[in-house]
């Protein structure tokens, strides 16, 4: 059996990097004495993944993790324990056991859900320009692809994106062949609104895979 | 508490704009956050370097958690920014805050930097400036911080007497909590300093600077140090923690997001070191041998892998090999160990140690490079500074490492030693030669591929409380001629890697190991001129602080260079660190005559910590020759 679980990732730890909060999620699990599962061979490594890496600087709602497990444990009580072993900046929010055959959760992820909150000068403007961003037939930006920088049209992976609370509310293309990250949408928008790059902030909110219906749902409820 | 917030919001600010942002947010697992009013006594814990190299010293987590597990004290870690993030807190006004609950350093109670090496010190004072602390102890108000210091280098205290309030000697463990209750009970009192320091200086291993005056003779050495008022001793000693077993040991660490200089449990498990090293200062200030005993080993291993959740513990202390029972702990802390997958380390190999098991014993969990530390490259000078192993050992040893599957070792050796000629720069050469012809003396199918032999070359500093505290150190040109000479040598030799440090570096701390209490207007000066970070190679600026020096007016050759008389009063000797000057002079005239002395497990040598009862069991057991 594998523990597929959701997790934040606040404020204060958001300049922590994928593999260092990776690990820190293997520590806390070893020091949790939650039986996880190791790969054979000469250097057994603990089997955890996370569906997907949150860029340095952004805060993570719902991030996904899973981890293979060596032993029964029912989900509350991985909670409990895996909470108490970690810091108050990381939490666990649920947990659910998944079958062998249950797919990888990283080859799951179709799309994610983004907070952006704007600087209180940025915000009238970006709000008033943002419809006629959003009708442009293509947004052309740079992409860093292994083969160097490419152009990229990102209209078509922006599946959402309208005005909330304080910010923007984004729903935005996420698989490993093509995918817009906040700071792609964000470059262009600003420069279309004609404002230097403001500093704003990134949080995920969900990440998204797409259910038999076609819909994208939250992936932990698939 | 509007304050607070506002500060907050411009920290998160500023850890946008700055590198490695990871090591200013805290927020680690076993930080310890206690509410800010909860408790009387608020100790800021400062490690005068960056936060990667403060996370990996293990005292910092023994008085962490010592000072915590007082309920109405709280301890709190600040490190020192890096430039990047230190220019734009000056810029926003944002002071130096702590990693737990970002309070500012001028707030804190009492705030104590650790001393580990002299080229910290800019650091401390830069410190002080970026958290509102007056960094003169002269002129701090009633209300500021107190200011104290402890480590190796506080055994020399007076190159930092004008900053620092207090200085703790010795084993931090029982003095520090004495210290804090001291100036917890002072605070509300309403009484000036002044009155607290002289509590401070009554208790056992504590001194206080401003207690004490300090006259020079016309040819500027030190001729007295008196103290000034009654309440302070004559000569202050250090503090000698004799239960080791019995001593607080954390439990639990934080444990830094990213990865740190040293990322792993580390288990101390003795303190001291019997083998009477001349050039050694840690050798002689951390006496007697003091070893944990196997049972609360595994224990507090066994509590601190589940607190940490760490992959590798390292056992740690000054000549590991010597552990009474090394093997058996090892053994042990494996079987203890195997279920949660946790590697076994040890640091600081002495080549004669009884290791040809432990290494099989390591070798099972993980294989890193080995290090040996021959120190000098030929028996007579080995002789001279009394590190007993001969070239035989080494060969033995490295044989031993070679059939059992390394293939990468690390030599350290020091130049510019008393009495070193190039005949014993040639034995360096000659030396690292057998460890490469050793290697392939082991048949192929046997050893491991890949050899790699690095060599490196330290400049010597003469160091206070050892034998060649008398000493001249060489000078740059004569150490600068040396290494290039050992350069080229090492040019022709296949497989080995040859490195060396810049001798700017050792020349400044042989000017602060045995300075006096003049130096701190150099450091000042340096300050001034942006002296920082000079453990760092691509900040360190050397002309700077010969700059500063000649502001201060005051000779750093006369410092380094100069032959110390033999009944010189040295500054240092404010401090009895237990270790008689009589003996340390005796020790050095037999290095002079490359006569070697015994390791003290073999019978005790009247190093004069016979003077304290119930402190050695080797010298109380009074079996004193002059070997």
């Amino acid at each position: 059996m594998r523990m597929l679980a959701t997790f934040r990732k606040d404020e204060r730890i958001r300049h922590i990097g994928h593999l260092d909060i990776l690990r820190a999620m293997q520590r806390a699990l070893r020091r949790s004495g939650i039986p996880a599962d190791y790969s054979k061979g000469f250097n057994p490594h603990m089997l955890l993944t996370f569906a997907s890496a949150l860029s340095v600087g952004a805060v993570g709602q719902r991030e996904i993790m899973e981890v293979s497990l060596a032993g029964e444990i029912e989900p509350e009580e991985f909670m409990t324990r895996l909470n108490a072993a970690l810091p108050p900046e990381m939490q666990l929010t649920s947990a659910r056991l998944i079958e062998d055959t249950h797919p990888a959760t990283m080859s799951m992820v179709s799309a994610a859900r983004y907070h952006i909150a704007l600087p209180d000068g940025d915000r009238k403007l970006i709000e008033e320009k943002l419809s006629a961003y959003l009708e442009q037939t293509e947004i052309i930006t740079d992409r860093k692809t292994k083969s160097g920088i490419k152009p990229c049209d990102i209209r078509p992976l922006i599946y959402d994106l309208r005005v909330e609370d304080d910010g923007l509310f984004a729903e935005l293309a996420l698989t490993e062949r093509e995918s817009c990250k906040p700071a792609m949408l964000l470059t262009t928008l600003y420069a279309f609104a004609g404002l230097e790059p403001g500093r704003c902030r990134i949080i995920r909110t969900a990440l998204l895979g797409t259910d038999a219906s076609g819909r994208r749902v939250p992936l932990e409820d698939l | 508490m509007a304050d607070y917030r506002l500060m907050n919001e411009r920290i998160e600010a500023m850890l946008e704009q700055v590198q490695k942002a990871p090591r200013y947010t805290g927020g680690e697992m076993n930080a310890i956050r206690k509410p800010w009013d909860s408790v009387r006594l608020h100790y800021g814990f400062c490690f005068p370097d960056t936060y990667e190299v403060g996370m990996s010293h293990l005292g910092m987590k023994i008085l962490y958690g010592l000072v915590n597990q007082e309920p109405d004290q709280l301890c709190e870690r600040f490190f020192m920014p890096w430039l990047d993030m230190k220019e734009l807190m000056e810029k926003e006004h944002v002071p130096l805050f702590s990693m737990e609950s970002r309070m500012p350093l001028c707030d804190f109670d009492m705030i104590g930097f650790t001393l580990q090496y002299e080229m910290s010190y800019s650091n401390i004072i830069a410190m002080l400036r970026l958290g509102n602390v007056t960094e003169l102890a002269s002129e701090r108000g009633r209300d500021e911080p107190i200011v104290v210091a402890g480590g190796p280098c506080a055994f020399n205290p007076e190159p930092l007497a004008d900053f620092i309030d207090a200085f703790m000697i010795g084993d931090g463990e029982e003095v520090t909590l004495e210290v804090t209750a001291a100036v917890r009970d002072w605070k509300p009192s309403g009484e000036p300093r002044e009155t607290l320091f002289k509590k401070l200086a009554g208790i056992h291993g504590v001194y206080v600077p401003s207690l004490y005056d300090v006259r020079y003779a016309d040819d500027g050495t030190v001729t007295e140090i008196v103290p000034n008022c009654p309440e302070a001793p004559a000569s202050v000693p250090r503090c000698v923690v004799t239960d080791l077993d019995g001593a607080y040991y954390p439990r639990s660490f934080p444990v830094p997001y990213t990865e740190v200089v040293f990322d792993r449990i580390m288990l101390e498990i003795m303190r001291g070191c019997t083998r009477g090293c001349r050039f050694c200062q840690a050798g002689m200030i951390y006496r007697p041998v003091r070893e944990r005993s196997l049972e609360t080993l595994r224990s507090l291993a066994m509590d601190l892998e589940r607190a940490t959740g760490y992959e590798e513990i390292s056992l740690s202390s000054l000549s590991s090999g010597d552990y009474t029972c090394l093997p058996e702990l090892i053994r042990a802390l494996m079987r203890d160990m195997s279920k949660e997958r946790v590697s076994i380390s040890l640091p600081s190999l002495r080549i004669d140690s009884v290791l040809k098991e432990s290494l099989e014993e390591t070798q099972k969990a993980k294989k890193t490079s080995l290090t040996f530390a021959p120190e000098a490259g030929t028996q007579r000078l080995r002789d001279v500074i009394n590190k007993g192993v001969t070239e035989a050992d080494l060969i033995e040893k490295v044989t031993d490492a070679f059939m059992g599957g390394w293939s990468s070792v690390k030599l350290y050796f020091m130049i510019g030693l008393p009495t070193e000629t190039y005949e014993d720069l040639d034995g360096i050469v000659d030396l690292a030669q057998k460890v490469v012809r050793c290697y392939f003396s082991v048949p192929k199918d046997k050893r491991a591929k890949g050899l790699r032999v690095t060599v490196s070359a330290s400049s010597f500093v003469p160091k206070p409380v050892t034998p060649f505290q008398w000493e001249p150190q060489d000078t740059q040109e004569t150490l600068k001629a040396k290494q290039a000479y050992l350069k080229e040598k090492f040019r022709g030799v296949k497989g080995v890697n040859f490195n060396y440090h810049t001798p700017e570096l050792s020349y400044l701390e042989a000017c602060f190991s045995r300075g006096d209490r003049r130096i701190g207007s150099v450091l000042r000066a340096a300050a001034d001129l942006g002296c920082i970070l000079d453990g760092w190679s691509d900040v360190f600026s050397f002309e700077r602080w010969m700059k500063a020096f000649e502001i201060a007016g005051l000779d750093p050759e006369w410092y380094a260079y100069r032959r110390r008389e033999k009944d010189e009063r040295l500054p240092w000797e404010i401090i009895d660190s237990g270790i008689d000057r009589r003996f340390l002079w005796h020790e050095y005239e037999k290095a002079l005559q490359e006569k070697t002395t015994r390791d003290c497990r073999q019978g005790c040598n009247g190093c004069g910590l016979n003077r304290w009862k119930g402190v050695c069991a080797i010298a109380d057991a009074g079996h004193i020759s002059q070997g």
